[in-house]
């Protein structure tokens, strides 16, 4: 009598699998396609990894140190590049030298380019010496021969060339905020995954906590920051501290969003399928909690990112941040922080110019990704 | 008795309402594009209903929504689509002209209707709203015909219920509301999409008999979309069986029910379930015995300094026996304590009170760590396959996870032995190991959650609804499945489910709960066919024909 029952096979269900497996997908696989249609934030993620790249080679990509200046070119103007003058026709990429006049009426210092004083730009020239990771070297990706210096960008007060310093700058930049969402990462996940598994007394206590560091209130504290940290510390120390700062107050809000997702994760089935199957609760953490959120943490790190390099650019700015001689984009608008020098030398202004770069980069990208790994969050 | 209804209500008219000719729908998804609907033909005529029916996924909703124009927004409609409803097509109506429709000469009604009621408005003023809209009347008189309607569609003390929120009213009772607010307007075309599916069986047969009821009063023609074969057979005057965006078959109902040409039909009538469980041995040892259970939830509320502590009692004083080899059915409705009683069985969910033997041990103080070496002989399958399985790990890491952690199997390869061979037990093909859980159907996805739970070598499993979230054809495989591995292992199951049908096929004895308490218990088969209380006498009335 059970005969009967087992009627056509399993047919139908057959079918409906076939019709899905000819072009099923992990999850990862849908995520990146759907992020290559976002052209949006495809041109974020294309223009984030140039950002990266050139952090991580600024020793290469920039023509010059950081810190060595020629003392007899300051706030000199950026340098046009040409390929066409009226004596030798087009030949390879060159700048002119500037010549310094003195404008008898007003004192006035005017730079006028000068024919004489021709740079021919080359690549892959030798320079000053750069290590990175243990690869040594004294080759630069352009430059100029012969030991002219060209300023593409502009110099500075002490002489230095401002696209050097801009490059120099990206790694300090986003070293700091690469150091600060990690932190806020690892402790805010680790906070919230526990708060919200465990519950009971620890969750009440930790949300206390959490509470506790979200009533700071930032901007004051930021400021009381100069006299917080030892003003002749080294610099690197004051780098730490300064992003350890920033990081105490990132990591809360993250451990409130893990937890909440966790609390709503932990009546799921296959939660509780894993109890039924005997697993331990650490075990049910790694295995079934922690995968489920990690496209949450992408998408809040690349949000997050950002933030960080505007908060550190402008506590810079004011003084209060990163100290020389460590350059970040902040650092660099410091030197431009009176009226004077800025209306003398407009072209420092160069780091805002690749601040906004990275912040638009960065939000498009992570956009992107929110889009790629929830489509139905938005709405 | 059912010929003659069905005659009453087919002779109301023969004009032809709605023409729909050649829908098709394309979806755009990144995935390229997916066609919904193909060119399907069919017709309404006014005062007949009209089932459209078939398993999930098969385009019904997608249908009625293509001809009230109400799809998402990646939807695509085919060029040659025409819907004639009383002379005009509306697919060259501009969308002003549409909105008059809507709502007016077509509306629909949804399934579930706690989603389809706005939460912060009250419910007097949301069906008043609908009146407000499409006639010029003050908005007293609105209400006044809201009671009215709410009296039609026979909800009690319908004054006070204006007045609530959404909340307030019960699932059948918002259901209720719904259709009184597809009624305001004295529509001449119905589309119940799934109305009864999201209810307990008991209040689907009170809602169907209120449409039905309503519509012989009001003349309107209805499309019911379903999946329910019993609701079809009982309610439409005509069928059109729905596969993979397509009109398979259509025809009067008793023809189709009767003499089915298409074998998907033929497959479908035949999935209703059937049979009965084989019988077990005199000699069957008790394996599981729960005495005098009870498990109460307190729920704290109020403000700080009155601060009130209510008890929920899910569970209340609840005995049961369960033999090697028998199959235990828990029925009752919705949040009755089915699911509550069954975990705290297996301790998943900690009781309160009473006590809990398995294979003559006491189980019920151990603590969560001593429990885990009996975790292998007492397993769960749940009701939802979609949310039972992780997204993120493959059917072998799911599947072995209970082995890893059980400690079975010494070796990967030993292990993977083991997988191949629940994979096997379910019926399914060892390549899908290295798969993820959303390649698969809802089907598919229960299996592994069974052989999940069989790679253990269970004695008992704990069966929550798993068949409740499936398409009936699938169903019925699933039972059948549950029915072989019963036979193969000598397993012993505790089935919980709201559906007498299922029950019926499957268990030995039965048990019917209600708020918590059980109300009538015994063999299946007496249960059934004598019921003792009222409460079961309208169960078995409602869901088995």
């Amino acid at each position: 009598m059970v005969e009967q029952t087992s009627s056509p096979p399993v047919e139908a269900d057959n079918l409906h699998a076939e019709a899905k497996a000819s072009h099923s997908l992990t999850y990862w696989q849908l995520v990146r396609r759907r992020f290559i249609r976002n052209s949006y934030g495809m041109m974020g993620f294309i223009i984030c990894i140039l950002i990266i790249f050139t952090a991580l080679f600024a020793g290469f990509i920039a023509p010059y140190d950081a810190q060595s200046g020629n003392r007899k070119v300051l706030y000199s103007p950026p340098q046009l590049i040409k390929i066409h003058n009226s004596e030798s026709g087009f030949q390879r990429p060159f700048v002119y030298g500037f010549t310094e006049e003195m404008d008898p009426n007003t004192f006035e210092i005017k730079f006028i380019p000068d024919p004489e004083k021709k740079a021919i730009i080359r690549f892959f020239v030798r320079g000053s010496e750069w290590s990175f990771l243990g690869i040594k070297s004294n080759i630069h990706l352009f430059g100029s021969d012969d030991g002219v210096r060209i300023y593409l960008l502009g110099s500075d007060n002490l002489g230095r060339d401002v696209l050097s310093r801009m490059i120099w700058g990206t790694r300090v930049s986003l070293l700091m905020g690469v150091l600060v969402v990690i932190c806020a990462l690892i402790v805010g996940s680790l906070v919230g995954m526990s708060a919200g598994f465990f519950g009971g007394l620890y969750d009440l206590i930790v949300q206390r906590i959490v509470e506790f560091f979200k009533a700071f209130p930032d901007l004051p504290l930021y400021l009381a920051l100069t006299a917080i940290l030892p003003r002749r510390a080294d610099p690197i120390m004051i780098f730490i501290m300064f992003a350890g700062i920033l990081f105490l107050l990132r990591w809360a809000d993250l451990s409130r969003e893990v937890r909440g997702k966790v609390l709503s994760m932990r009546s799921l089935d296959y939660v509780r399928a894993a109890e039924a199957v005997g697993a331990s609760n650490s075990r049910i953490l790694i295995r079934h909690v922690a995968p489920n959120i990690s496209s949450h943490l992408i998408v809040w790190s690349t949000f997050q990112l950002p933030e960080v390099i505007l908060l550190e650019s402008f506590l810079s700015f004011l003084g209060v941040g990163v100290q020389p001689p460590m350059v970040s984009w902040g650092v660099m608008l410091n030197q431009i922080l009176d009226f004077q020098s800025f209306a003398a030398a407009p072209w420092m202004m160069a780091p805002v110019g690749m601040i906004i770069l990275t912040v638009l980069a960065f939000n498009a990208c992570g956009d992107g990704l929110r889009d790629a790994m929830d489509p139905h969050s938005h709405g | 008795m059912l010929w003659i209804l069905i005659a009453m209500v087919s002779s109301a008219s023969n004009k032809t309402l709605l023409d729909v000719k050649n829908v098709s729908v394309d979806f755009k998804t990144v995935g390229g594009i997916v066609h919904g609907v193909k060119k399907n033909s069919f017709y309404v005529k006014s005062g007949e209903t009209l089932a459209l029916v078939g398993e999930s996924g098969s385009g019904k909703s997608v249908t009625a929504r293509a001809i009230m124009q109400m799809l998402a927004e990646n939807a695509v409609l085919g060029k040659e689509m025409e819907v004639w409803f009383n002379g005009t097509n509306l697919q060259t109506l501009p969308e002003i002209e549409m909105q008059k429709i809507r709502g007016n000469n077509i509306t629909m009604i949804f399934q579930e209707p706690l989603t389809s009621l706005n939460p912060v408005y009250r419910v007097g003023d949301q069906v008043a709203e609908i009146i407000l809209k499409h006639n010029k009347i003050t908005k007293k008189d609105a209400l006044k015909k809201v009671i009215s309607l709410f009296k039609e569609v026979h909800i009690p003390d319908p004054e006070a219920r204006l007045t609530q929120y959404p909340h307030q009213l019960s699932g059948g009772q918002r259901q209720r509301v719904m259709i009184s607010m597809a009624l305001a307007n004295e529509p001449d075309l119905l589309i119940a999409d799934e109305p009864t599916t999201a209810l307990d069986v008991t209040v689907q047969s009170e809602i169907l008999l209120l449409l039905k009821e309503l519509q012989k009063t009001h003349g309107m023609a209805i499309i019911l979309i379903t999946h329910d074969l019993g609701v079809v057979r009982k309610n439409s005057d005509r069928v059109c069986v729905m596969r993979y965006g397509e009109i398979l078959e259509s025809g009067n109902t008793d023809d189709i029910f009767e003499n089915p040409q298409h074998p998907y039909t033929k497959h479908l009538i035949a999935s209703e379930p059937s049979g009965m469980p084989d019988s077990i041995p005199e000699t069957a040892k008790e394996l599981l015995r729960g005495n005098a259970l009870r498990t109460v939830f307190s729920i704290k509320h109020g403000s700080f300094i009155n601060r009130k502590k209510l008890d929920l009692v899910a569970v209340d004083d609840i005995s049961l026996t369960i033999l090697e080899g028998e199959t235990l059915g828990i029925v009752g409705e919705s949040g009755s304590g089915k699911s509550t009683l069954g975990m705290s069985l297996i301790r998943l969910q900690s009781s309160t009170g009473g006590t809990i033997e398995f294979n003559g041990n006491r189980i019920d103080q151990l603590t969560r760590k001593e429990m885990r070496p009996l975790r292998p002989d007492l397993q769960v399958v749940f009701q939802d396959p979609f949310s039972s399985l992780n997204p993120r790990m493959i059917i072998r890491q799911i599947i072995g996870e209970g082995l890893i952690i059980n400690k079975i199997g010494n070796s990967r390869k030993e292990r993977e032995v083991l997988i191949k061979e629940a994979l096997n037990d379910v019926q399914m093909e060892a390549n899908v190991m290295d798969r993820f859980p959303n390649e698969f159907s809802g089907g598919q996805r229960q299996r592994i959650a069974i052989a999940r739970a069989m790679v253990l070598k269970p004695k008992f499993i704990l069966l929550d609804e798993p068949t409740s979230a499936l398409d009936l054809s699938i169903q019925a495989q699933i039972i059948d499945l549950l029915r072989d591995l019963r036979r193969k292992h000598k397993l012993s199951y505790i089935f919980i489910s709201h559906d007498l049908k299922v029950v019926r096929a499957l268990c030995h004895k039965v048990l019917v709960m209600q708020h918590g308490r059980v109300v009538e218990e015994g063999l299946t088969e007496k249960v059934l066919a004598n019921p003792n209380t009222s409460y079961t006498k309208r169960l078995v009335e409602s869901s088995i024909i």
